[in-house]
C-alpha cells in the first residue's frame, strides 16, 4: 500500500471532511507526537502528471488548510508505506515542528507587475540623446566602435534596472508594512517587473488586499496580477542537509 | 468575454502549477519509493546555481560551508 | 472550485506570455531520446556559457566606464568582446538555438542579465 502524501500538519487529530485523494480514496492524517503527515492510498505507485491531477492536489491542499496549518511536500511525494513515513517523521520532527510554528495562522499571496519595458527603454535613450557630450571612446576601429556601441547598451540598462528598483522599492514598502516575510524576484523578464511572495497573517489579508488595490491605482499604466490565499509554498525553509553512503548492498543515509 | 475566461483559467493554471510543481518540501531517502525524480535533478542544479544569493540573505554574510543536496 | 478564484488580474495572456518566457533553459527532463539529447545539452551547456559571457561583458563595461583604461586597452577588451560575441552567434546557428531559449531563470540573481 503506497501513500500519496500532500503536507505535513499541525495536527494530530483525524480529517472530519471527507476529502478524496488522486485514486478516489479517503484522504487522512497520519499522526506523529503533535504534528501529523496527511496522505492517501494508491494501489498505482505512479500516478500521471496532468492538469488535473496537479489541479486535484491543489484542491486538497487548499482544503486542509481551512482547518490546519500546512506545508505542502513536493508533488508527487510517494512512500512505501507507514513505517517509512514514520521514519522520515522521526528525522524531520523538529525542522517541520519549527517550520509550523513561524507559519501558523499565515497566508501566502503572490503579486505580479508588468511595466512597459519598451517605453521606460525608450525615454531612456530619448534623454540620452539630449545629453550627449561626452564622447569617451574616440571614433575609429571595429573594436572602438564596438565597445562603444555595448557601453552606451550597458548605461541604459543600468539606467533602465535603477529605474525599476525604485518602483519596485515603493510598491514594497508599501506592501511589508502588512507581511512577515517576502520574496521578491526583481526584472524576471524586462516586463516582469516583479514577481512576489508576501507571507500575511490571516487577520491582515483584508488590509493587503487594501494595500495592493492602492498600489494598483497609483500605477496605471502597469499591469497587475494579484493571487492567493495560498498555502506558504514560498516560505518553507528546508535547509537539512542529506548525505548518502553507497556501500555495496546496502545504503547507509546520514542526516545530519 | 469568453477568451478571457479561458485565459483566466490558464493563468490560474499557471500559477498553481509553478508553485505545486517546484515549490514544496523535499523529504527524499532511500525509503521513498517514487518522487518526481527528475524534479530533484533540476531542483538540485537550480540550488547550485543561486544558492550563493539565496544563502547571503539568510546569513548575512558570505556563503561558507557545504551546500543542501537533494538525492 | 475555490483554485478558480484564486488568482485576479485584468491582464491574463499579458501574465501568460512572460511566465512562458521565464521557462528555464534547464530541461524538465533528461531526455534520453538520442536525437534530443544532443540539443538538450547543448542547450544546458550554451546557456551556462552565455551567463558568463554577458558577466564578462558586463565587468569589462564597468571598467571602461570608470575612464581607467588606455585605448589600446579598450581596443583588446573590444576585440576580445567580439570575438566571443561571434563565437557565440556561431555556436548557437549550429545547434539551432535562439536567444530565448537559452534563458536563465536565477530569481534574485537574474538581474544580472
Amino acid at each position: 500500500m503506497t501513500l500519496y502524501t500532500y503536507g505535513i500538519i499541525d495536527s494530530s487529530d483525524q480529517i472530519k471532511e471527507s476529502i478524496y485523494g488522486p485514486e478516489g480514496s479517503g484522504v487522512y492524517n497520519i499522526p506523529y507526537c503533535d504534528i501529523g503527515v496527511v496522505v492517501a492510498e494508491l494501489n498505482e505507485p505512479v500516478q500521471n502528471v496532468s492538469k488535473s491531477s496537479v489541479l486535484a492536489h491543489e484542491e486538497v491542499i487548499e482544503r486542509l488548510m481551512e482547518h490546519f496549518t500546512i506545508l505542502p511536500v513536493k508533488f508527487h511525494t510517494v512512500f512505501d508505506g507507514r513505517n517509512s513515513i514514520l521514519s522520515m517523521m522521526q528525522s524531520y520532527y523538529k525542522h517541520f515542528k519549527d517550520n509550523l510554528n513561524r507559519l501558523r495562522d499565515k497566508v501566502e499571496f503572490g503579486i505580479k507587475v508588468i511595466w512597459p519595458a519598451d517605453k521606460i527603454k525608450k525615454s531612456i535613450r530619448n534623454s540620452r540623446k539630449k545629453g550627449e557630450h561626452e564622447m569617451p571612446i574616440p571614433d575609429g576601429s571595429l573594436n572602438k566602435n564596438f565597445v562603444r556601441k555595448k557601453l552606451e547598451k550597458y548605461k541604459i540598462n543600468e539606467e533602465f534596472e535603477q529605474k525599476a528598483y525604485k518602483f519596485i522599492n515603493v510598491m514594497d514598502i508599501f506592501f511589508s508594512k502588512f507581511a512577515a516575510e517576502k520574496v521578491l524576484k526583481k526584472l524576471k523578464t524586462e516586463n516582469l517587473l516583479l514577481d512576489a511572495a508576501y507571507l500575511i497573517d490571516k487577520d491582515r489579508q483584508a488590509d493587503f488586499k487594501k494595500a495592493f488595490e492602492h498600489i494598483k491605482n497609483a500605477h496605471t499604466g502597469f499591469k497587475f496580477l494579484f493571487s492567493g490565499p495560498w498555502p506558504p509554498y514560498n516560505f518553507v525553509i528546508c535547509r537539512r542537509k542529506v548525505s548518502y553512503l553507497k556501500i555495496p548492498n546496502k545504503k547507509i543515509c546520514l542526516i545530519k | 468575454m469568453h477568451n478571457v475566461a479561458i485565459k483566466s483559467k490558464e493563468v490560474t493554471l499557471l500559477e498553481v502549477l509553478d508553485r505545486v510543481l517546484n515549490k514544496g518540501v523535499v523529504v527524499s531517502g532511500d525509503i521513498v519509493i517514487s518522487v518526481a525524480d527528475v524534479d530533484l535533478i533540476y531542483l538540485g542544479l537550480k540550488v547550485l546555481l543561486s544558492s550563493v544569493e539565496t544563502m547571503e540573505q539568510l546569513r548575512g554574510s558570505p556563503f561558507v560551508g557545504p551546500m543542501q543536496e537533494a538525492t | 472550485m475555490t483554485i478558480n478564484s484564486l488568482v485576479e488580474t485584468d491582464f491574463p495572456e499579458e501574465f501568460i506570455e512572460e511566465m512562458g518566457k521565464t521557462d528555464d533553459a534547464l530541461p524538465k527532463k533528461i531526455d534520453a531520446n538520442p536525437e534530443n539529447v544532443e540539443k538538450g545539452l547543448a542547450k544546458l551547456v550554451l546557456t551556462l556559457i552565455e551567463l558568463i559571457r554577458k558577466l564578462l561583458e558586463k565587468q569589462a563595461m564597468r571598467r571602461v566606464e570608470t575612464g581607467s583604461l588606455s585605448e589600446e586597452e579598450i581596443e583588446r577588451v573590444g576585440e576580445t568582446l567580439l570575438k566571443l560575441e561571434n563565437k557565440m552567434k556561431e555556436l548557437k546557428q549550429i545547434f539551432g538555438l535562439k536567444d530565448e531559449e537559452l534563458n536563465l531563470n536565477l530569481g534574485p540573481l537574474g538581474d544580472l542579465m
